[in-house]
């Protein structure tokens, strides 16, 4: 019986984790350059024991269903036209790289400024890595290629690089739409910039409004086999039986 | 009921896909030389409950099967290769083609373009560029003392000079086809790469042997966007989504009725 209460409770529990990272998506629905992020289920098989041979029933009961992962939806999301110079948006693969205080973070927003010092900055101020470090932007009109290649009224000023990762490496999200890698993970990348857009967040609604339903409905069922464990199983045993 | 949640959102996602066809069809519908993109779909896989042909008995097979489809998917957005409409704009730098074939523009990286868009401008060398800076490819140079620019059916450049009664002829505009012109790569700024997909470049004179169309000089070729058509797109994708929503709403309703049984 107990078993059965648990396993009822785990499955509750990661359904009410899962629609924690929903309402995180649609919350982010607007978010210049976030990524989707999708629960991924797993079982966990509880109370084994070491020494003892596990019959089939056993192993069927204690089978938890519990939230394993969140992964990362790597799908590109829809560029938006600002016009605004200092908007970049990379089409394909690639992250911009900045230099924080906490090291090096990687992003896909691409909405920057100029700091006083002429640098080229996020929106926290973070200094946006070029080829070599920070980019000097001088007053004028700023025009970048497809490639990264900075211009200011027509004279080259640096280049603005694009940085990718193997496919498997762990990104991790660090809030502020950045990411961070692993050190030394950085290769060369194959997107492209656009200037004058923003890439906006690839948060799909329908699919997230479909899974808030089938999550919904899925801990409804779960509530309902808690309660059938707690309600009538328990009550049956403790208060009708004794009364026979 | 889960089976049919996500089957629905298949649904819905799909015609999103074709509003947005819809909308970049409509808002393109002045571009000159534009070619509007219709989506096509397909239905996603199919879940074999039994599987049709399966041994019913010893002797009889089972007729037709139970297979329940999972959705639907968007397969591919084929170009309409329809000519557009002419305008008839005067301006001597401004060609349209009546018929197949592209003009050949040389991209800053080097490759070769192709685009049906025919506004064409001097840059200060005298060189037939589009709005972008990008040169015609083979490249046509315009002295600078022209009084007068022709451009004729066949491609044929001739200007005439001050204190000259004879034209000279400063160039050939040659024009390029392909096997598959749908598998273009379109780049944005009127402009199509080639691929794999669509072969390779023919090039020709206008009007010759290969089949390609002849230039007509002074007119623009229009989009060539149907609006009636796109507004009955727009009709259908919104129709569809909500035919695809109220099957989630019904799902969801028969979910919730499952949830109440052991209440």
């Amino acid at each position: 019986m107990n078993s059965g209460l648990y396993a009822a409770c785990a499955g509750l529990v990661a359904r009410t984790q899962a629609l924690e990272l929903a309402a995180n998506n649609l919350a982010n629905i607007n978010t210049t350059g976030y990524k989707a992020q999708a629960p991924t289920f797993r079982s966990l098989l509880a109370n084994v024991s070491s020494n003892a041979t596990i019959d089939a029933i056993s192993q069927a009961v204690n089978n938890f269903g519990v939230l394993g992962d969140s992964r990362t939806d790597g799908m590109q999301g829809s560029l938006e036209h600002t016009g605004s110079d200092l908007d970049f948006a990379i089409q394909g693969e690639g992250w911009f790289a900045v230099q924080s205080g906490s090291g090096r973070l990687y992003t896909r927003n691409g909405n920057f400024h100029v700091d006083h010092n002429g640098h080229l900055v996020t929106g926290e101020g973070n200094i946006v890595s070029g080829a070599q470090g920070a980019i000097t932007i001088p007053p004028g009109k700023l025009s970048v290629s497809n490639d990264g290649t900075i211009s200011v009224d027509g004279a080259l000023a640096g280049q603005l690089k694009i940085v990718n990762f193997a496919p498997g490496t762990a990104l991790t999200p660090a809030g502020n739409s950045y990411f961070d890698a692993p050190a030394g993970s950085e290769r060369a990348a194959s997107g492209q910039l656009v200037q004058g857009s923003l890439e906006g967040s690839n948060v799909n609604g329908v699919t997230a409004a479909v899974g808030l339903v089938a999550l919904q409905r899925n801990a409804d069922l779960l509530q309902q086999a808690l309660t059938a464990f707690h309600s009538n199983f328990n009550r049956i045993a403790a208060q009708d039986l004794s009364r026979i | 009921m889960f089976r049919a949640l996500y089957t629905a959102a298949t649904g819905m996602v799909a015609q999103q896909l074709n509003l947005d066809n819809v909308a970049n069809n409509l808002s393109n519908s002045s571009t000159s030389g534009f070619r509007r993109r219709r989506l096509q779909f397909q239905d996603l896989m199919y879940q074999n409950l039994v599987m049709p042909g399966a041994a019913a008995t010893q002797n009889t097979t089972v007729a037709s099967g139970l297979q329940v489809g999972l959705g639907t998917r968007t397969a591919a957005s084929e170009v309409i290769q329809a000519q557009g409409d002419f305008n008839s704009t005067g301006n001597s730098l401004d060609l349209a083609i009546q018929g197949t074939g592209f003009f050949q523009v040389k991209m800053p990286s080097g490759e070769t373009g192709y685009t049906r868009a025919g506004m064409f401008h001097l840059d200060n060398q005298g060189n037939m560029v589009t709005a972008d800076g990008n040169p015609l490819d083979p490249p046509i140079t315009i002295p600078p003392d022209a009084l007068t620019i022709s451009i004729g059916s066949d491609g044929t450049v001739t200007v005439t000079q001050p204190g000259q009664t004879q034209a000279q002829q400063v160039g050939n505009i040659q024009l390029a086809t392909f096997q598959n012109p749908g598998g273009l790569n379109s780049v944005g700024q009127n402009v199509y790469l080639a691929t794999t997909a669509s072969g390779d470049p023919i090039t020709g004179t206008p009007g010759g042997s290969e089949g390609l169309g002849t230039l007509q000089q002074g007119v623009l070729e229009q989009s060539n966007v149907n609006v009636v058509e796109e507004f009955i797109q727009m009709i259908l994708a919104q129709r569809s989504y909500e035919a695809n929503s109220r099957v989630v709403t019904a799902a969801d309703q028969m979910l919730q009725q499952l949830n109440n049984l052991s209440r």
